[in-house]
């Protein structure tokens, strides 16, 4: 990749927090390129310092060592003087929206304009046309009281579009909002990387938030990228226990499985497949059945894609039976842990 | 029960008692609001950590808040002479009610501030705003009800200061319940003084409450 194709270029991240157990590093050296216009997953388990990897980017949080560059502009370097220029280029949503409550919708879109001194009517003008971008042109003067999560995430994706920015940065940005909202601020995400061609940076816990919205996704696990690729490579065959884990229990309710179940398999129905009943064919063929664990269907890049994890019969020879059957049908099968 | 003219005084004492609060109140704000501010701003989990500033004058307003009123107002009194020319009446009291109420003052807007979510304020900074900025635009604004609420509580804390100024020939109806009331032994006349200052406290809690309320657009 060109130098001139990265937007984020992070090299060597480390991150020492002073705790009063002592010192405690979250991050243990991450590197990483986020290429301009496209959307970027950083997805891990809680405490594996994903948010504290997003609030280095922007040097919320200042790296212990590494470095970071946004545009060809090295950040760590800069005098913070500087850095206040260079972080409007950078907008950022959190989960718990952050915005002023003492201030309407459009007094908080105005907000990052009044800081970066663009004139009034000027800032009114713009961000009533933001307000319109987020669909809320009908609650512009309404407080972040009086709206809904979602559309307080709104307002604040509006907010962070006002200095119009290379980069949007969004710490668990749906983290907070129910399914059906989730998808709204996602199609809107995605909306804004499209239209405007804005670099997205997401960090998630949840693997359908990756599938619904980025293009590349990198694991992090214990403060390292664990594995980076484009979600279509990770999702079929993650290389990591973790990204196996993250991609077949997204990520959640991982501590309702106890104990390691033995001949577990992950399915993998490519494209359409799954109109046929393959899986049930297959236990009429060869008359032995299997457990179904987990099960789900997603459309990653436009194509389909279904993935099952079952549990095969204990008898070897019939178990390769029905691996070979799968097999035969174009079907992904490859053994995993399923904790 | 009031002999001729006592109302007058009364009329009097109540004037001297707002006077006296009010403007203590208010010139205890001029160094108490900023003072506050730079507590919060100083402090090591602050916008701009200055540590040694922010130790010095935590040690400073602790000070002044660990004397006793009465005591302070006494030790004052060079001060006081340097800055009114006097040190009875109700000029005088005031210099005395403005030092110790200034860091009462801070303390209250100290606390009022770090009410203000620390991820709003990160937001902010994440826009590129300059500690001047998140002070002005962030912290003072997103803390107007607070800092309302505890400015009724100060003025209240300030009244009962400047009844006790009545020591110091201060006036005001605090200066009346005692010269009338308990030196001279007419216990209803102290009573009526208790109810009115009690009255006054009542009244200005309630408006700052109400306007708090009235303004506070979480709600």
């Amino acid at each position: 990749m060109s130098e001139k194709d990265t937007m984020i270029r992070l090299e060597g991240i480390k991150k020492r927090f002073r705790t009063k157990a002592g010192e405690l590093e979250v991050l243990h050296g991450v590197n990483a390129d986020i290429k301009k216009g496209e959307v970027f997953g950083i997805i891990g388990l809680s405490g594996a310092g994903k948010s504290t990897l997003v609030r280095c980017i922007n040097l919320l949080e200042r790296p212990t060592a590494g470095k970071v560059w946004l545009d060809g502009v090295e950040l760590t370097a800069l005098p913070e003087k500087e850095l206040r220029e260079q972080r409007r280029h950078m907008g950022m949503i959190f989960q718990q929206f952050h915005l002023l409550m003492q201030r309407t919708a459009l007094e908080n879109v105005c907000f990052p304009m009044e800081i970066s001194g663009v004139p009034k009517a000027q800032a009114k003008t713009k961000a009533l046309e933001l307000l319109e971008l987020v669909g809320l042109s009908d609650r512009t003067d309404s407080y972040p009281a009086q709206l809904s999560g979602g559309q307080k995430q709104r307002v604040a994706i509006a907010r962070a579009l006002a200095t119009e920015p290379k980069v949007l940065l969004c710490d668990e940005a749906t983290s907070a909002l129910d399914p059906n909202t989730t998808a709204g601020v996602l199609s809107l995400l995605k909306d804004i990387n499209e239209r405007l061609g804005i670099t997205i940076v997401v960090i998630t816990h949840e693997m359908s938030v990756i599938q619904e919205i980025c293009d590349r996704v990198a694991i992090i696990d214990g403060g390292l990228i664990a594995e980076e690729g484009s979600v279509e490579e990770i999702f079929r065959a993650p290389k990591t226990k973790i990204g196996q884990e993250l991609v077949m229990h997204e990520g959640s309710n991982r501590e309702a499985y106890t104990g390691k179940l033995p001949y577990c398999y992950r399915l993998v129905f490519n494209g359409g497949k799954e109109n046929e009943p393959v899986l049930g064919e297959m236990m009429i063929e060869t008359t032995g059945v299997v457990n179904i664990l987990a099960a789900n269907t997603r459309t990653i890049d436009g194509q389909d894609f279904g993935q099952m994890v079952v549990q095969f019969p204990e008898e070897k020879e019939l178990r390769e039976k029905m691996i070979q059957y799968l097999r035969e049908r174009g079907v992904v099968v490859e053994e995993v842990e399923y904790v | 029960m009031f002999k001729e003219g006592m109302l007058a005084l009364v009329g009097q004492g109540f004037i001297e008692t707002i006077y006296m609060t009010v403007i203590s109140t208010v010139l205890a704000y001029v160094i108490g609001l900023p003072l506050g501010l730079i507590l919060v701003v100083t402090d090591k989990d602050g916008i701009h950590p200055i540590s040694w500033l922010n130790k010095l004058l935590g040690l400073i307003v602790n000070f002044f808040r660990s004397v006793p009123f009465l005591i302070l107002l006494i030790a004052l009194m060079p001060f006081t002479k340097a800055i009114v020319g006097t040190v009875i009446g109700s000029k005088a009291a005031i210099v005395g009610l403005w030092v110790a109420a200034t860091p009462f003052v801070a303390r209250m807007v100290e606390s009022s501030l770090k009410e203000v979510e620390v991820g709003v304020i990160e937001a902010a900074q994440s826009m590129g705003a300059s500690p001047f900025q998140i002070m002005t635009k962030v912290l003072l604004p997103e803390a107007k009800p607070s800092l309302l609420v505890g400015a009724a509580i100060s003025i209240t804390t300030i009244l009962g200061y400047s009844a006790m100024a009545g020591i110091v020939g201060a006036g005001g109806l605090g200066a009346i319940a005692i010269n009338y009331g308990y030196y001279r032994g007419q216990n209803d006349i102290m009573y009526v003084m208790v109810v009115l200052l009690a009255i006054i406290v009542l009244v200005f809690q309630e408006l700052g409450m109400r306007i708090s309320k009235h303004t506070d657009r979480r709600l």
